[in-house]
């Protein structure tokens, strides 16, 4: 059996998904990446590795995600390539005639704007990271339920309680004051739904021609609160695809199918037994001008895979060599 | 022999031959800072408020990085160069600030440039300049001439051999083993003609910008920039969008936005400082153009705190989408 795989491993979540030749779905595993990104890549893998049979032929590997150019190196990816093509090109797989892709992380957010199957836009959150997966869990924690629970009862909501959701500290503060006031908790949680909503059509929807259909995408689509919040607002229906919250894994896996049809050198996969090494990382302050870049380094049995950080190319090594 | 400071920073890419060729005219030495690295930068901002724009902070830095280097600095009010537009408030005050905040700094060599106020005005403040350096008005006016030349003959470079200014300078300068780079050391094919915008002190900081030029051509692209077009095209560009220009250097943002989205790219980047007034104004026009039009336009916002990642993705991101639009044209 031919598999091409996709890693993504994110910033708060790490997926991988194998795809026949037919480019079928036939495994997924969604981890959260807790901050080890090679950990939780060779834990995926060990986990995609069970799902599969045992005469499986890797046939090509690609990465994506905030730690696409790491997760490249240890699995020996073939093609590296960046969030925003890689979910496009999923969607289109799915849905040829979508004409909008939303996607919340964990802890950045995009918009990709699509006319006649081809990218004409996109955007991304900048630094401020209100507004995703990340800030809903905390809430959610801080409420004491889970993002289950949270997603439930924002769809119990009767009437709407108005939240600032400009920026997450204040959007906290401005729930506290309205659970002081004695409001129900499902109206501030729905009021927070909408206050998200608002906060990401204004800072990364802003000037973008939105047009159904609406694909909603990213680990935060599970929320269904959201979902009801951005169907009230674009007055339009959302679609959430079943896998949405892989779908930047199977993007990139279409992608490596593509690129080993088009040049067929054989794949650089490394071997399912990465997930047994040791990868040792370490980080150092180069010293050779004023900008004292910090150099990080990833390197088996002391012999070093790879180096970046550097703003020169003084210290990059290609995966390669 | 008087040494003059300059630094490598704001208005350097546009003037600095100009400036050179002026002061050397009146026998000083001239001395440039070095290029911005992460050092000049924190130095620059640890002396202003937080709010303080980028291009100001790396200037200050690149002040400081002067200091106890020579006898002057260098450093012009340029309020308006042109008829009726005016700068950002940042560069009318921009010696009084460095007075402000950098007390430590050499003697500042200021002068007062608006065009406005017509010619003759224009001459007395250049006459006051040279005055530092000898009485005799002659001299002044000759180092003046031949700074003028120096000016148009470093335009040309930039339009006619399309070079950017770092490479200009360089080849003015004729630095030894510094040769300047040329599109043959980068990959032949070209898979892109991408175009940028902004103001020369972002474009060409290849510290705060995260080599931009380099990482787009070593992508295999051709690069465009505002300086490669004629004056007449960015004229004719600004006017087409928004009339008569109001700033500075309206041009080399909306101008060049303008032209490029017409003809010549297949896209176009803007560069911006985050929380810069102007721009903020001049790049939602040039957004709005590119709203109206077929060629992708994506706009990149720098500060203290960009991350290298957030540049990448977009940057790749943005290529992409291109290449894929070229690639699905041909197919079709």
């Amino acid at each position: 059996m031919k598999v091409y795989l996709g890693v993504d491993v994110g910033s708060v979540t790490t997926k991988i998904a194998g795809l026949d030749e037919n480019d079928e779905l036939v495994t997924h595993t969604y981890l959260p990446t807790q901050g080890k990104p090679i950990e939780m890549t060779q834990l995926g893998l060990k986990q995609i590795k069970q799902q599969l049979p045992e005469d499986v032929d890797i046939c090509g590997v690609a990465t994506t995600g905030s730690a696409r150019y790491l997760a490249g190196v240890i699995i020996g990816a073939d093609l590296v390539k960046n969030e925003i093509t890689s979910h496009a090109v999923a969607t289109l797989q799915y849905t040829p005639q979508v004409q909008t892709i939303i996607e919340i992380g964990g802890q950045d957010s995009k918009i990709i704007i699509i006319r006649d199957g081809i990218i004409t836009d996109f955007g991304m959150n900048t630094v401020c990271a209100a507004g995703t997966g990340s800030f809903l869990d905390h809430q959610a924690a801080r409420l004491d339920m889970n993002i289950e629970e949270f997603s439930q009862r924002a769809l119990d909501s009767s009437t709407s309680v108005r939240i600032a959701g400009r920026c997450t500290v204040f959007a906290e503060s401005d729930m506290i004051h309205k659970q002081q006031m004695g409001h129900r908790i499902e109206d501030i949680v729905y009021g927070l739904c909408q206050a998200l909503v608002r906060n990401y059509l204004n800072n990364v929807g802003l000037g973008k021609d939105i047009k159904p259909p609406i694909v909603f995408q990213g680990g935060v689509a599970f929320n269904q609160g959201i979902v009801k919040a951005l169907q009230e607002e674009l007055d339009a229906e959302i679609i959430v695809l079943p896998h949405h919250e892989v779908m930047g894994a199977i993007g990139v896996a279409l992608l490596a199918h593509e690129e080993m049809v088009n040049n067929n050198n054989g794949s650089k996969f490394r071997g399912f037994g990465i997930s047994e090494v040791k990868y040792h990382t370490s980080s150092f302050e180069c010293k050779a001008c004023p900008n004292q870049c910090e150099i990080a380094q990833l390197s088996l049995d002391g012999q070093v895979l790879a180096r970046w950080g550097g703003r020169c190319d003084r210290w990059e090594r290609s995966p390669s060599s | 022999m008087i040494k003059i400071g300059i630094p490598r920073a704001l208005l350097y890419y546009q003037y600095y031959p100009m400036w050179q060729t002026f002061f050397e005219e009146l026998g000083a030495e001239v001395v440039v800072s070095p290029p911005t690295t992460q050092t000049v930068l924190s130095e620059g901002s640890s002396r202003v408020v937080a709010e303080t724009c980028l291009p100001t902070k790396v200037f200050l830095g690149h002040v400081l990085s002067l200091v106890k280097k020579c006898d002057y600095i260098f450093i012009p009010a340029i309020r308006s160069v042109k008829s009726k537009t005016y700068n950002c408030s940042k560069f009318l005050g921009l010696p009084d600030m460095t007075k402000a905040v950098i007390p430590e700094s050499p003697p500042i060599l200021d002068i007062d440039i608006d065009v406005n106020k017509g010619k003759h005005e224009l001459y007395q403040a250049i006459y006051k300049l040279g005055r530092r350096f000898t009485w005799n008005p002659f001299r002044v006016r000759r180092a003046s001439i031949a700074a003028w030349q120096a000016n148009l003959n470093y335009q040309q470079l930039l339009c006619n051999h399309s070079l950017t200014p770092p490479q200009a300078i360089e080849r003015i300068l004729d630095t030894p083993g510094v040769e300047p780079k040329t599109h043959s050391e980068y990959p032949i094919p070209m898979q892109a003609t991408i175009a940028i915008i902004g103001h020369p002190y972002l474009l060409y900081d290849e510290h705060i910008n995260y080599r931009l030029i380099h990482r787009l051509k070593q992508a295999q692209n051709k690069v465009l920039t505002p300086e490669m077009l004629t004056t007449e095209e960015l004229e004719s560009a600004t006017a087409r969008l928004v009339g008569r220009a109001k700033w500075t250097c309206e041009e080399e943002v909306v101008g060049a936005g303008g032209h490029y989205l017409r003809s010549g790219a297949d896209g176009v980047i803007g560069i911006t400082a985050f929380g810069c007034g102007p721009d903020s104004l001049m790049m939602d026009i040039v957004q709005r153009q590119a709203q109206t039009m077929t060629t992708p336009f994506m706009s990149l916002t720098l500060d203290e705190h960009t991350a290298e990642a957030g540049i990448v993705t977009r940057l790749e991101a943005f290529l992409d989408m291109i290449y894929r639009k070229k690639r699905k044209r041909i197919c079709v």
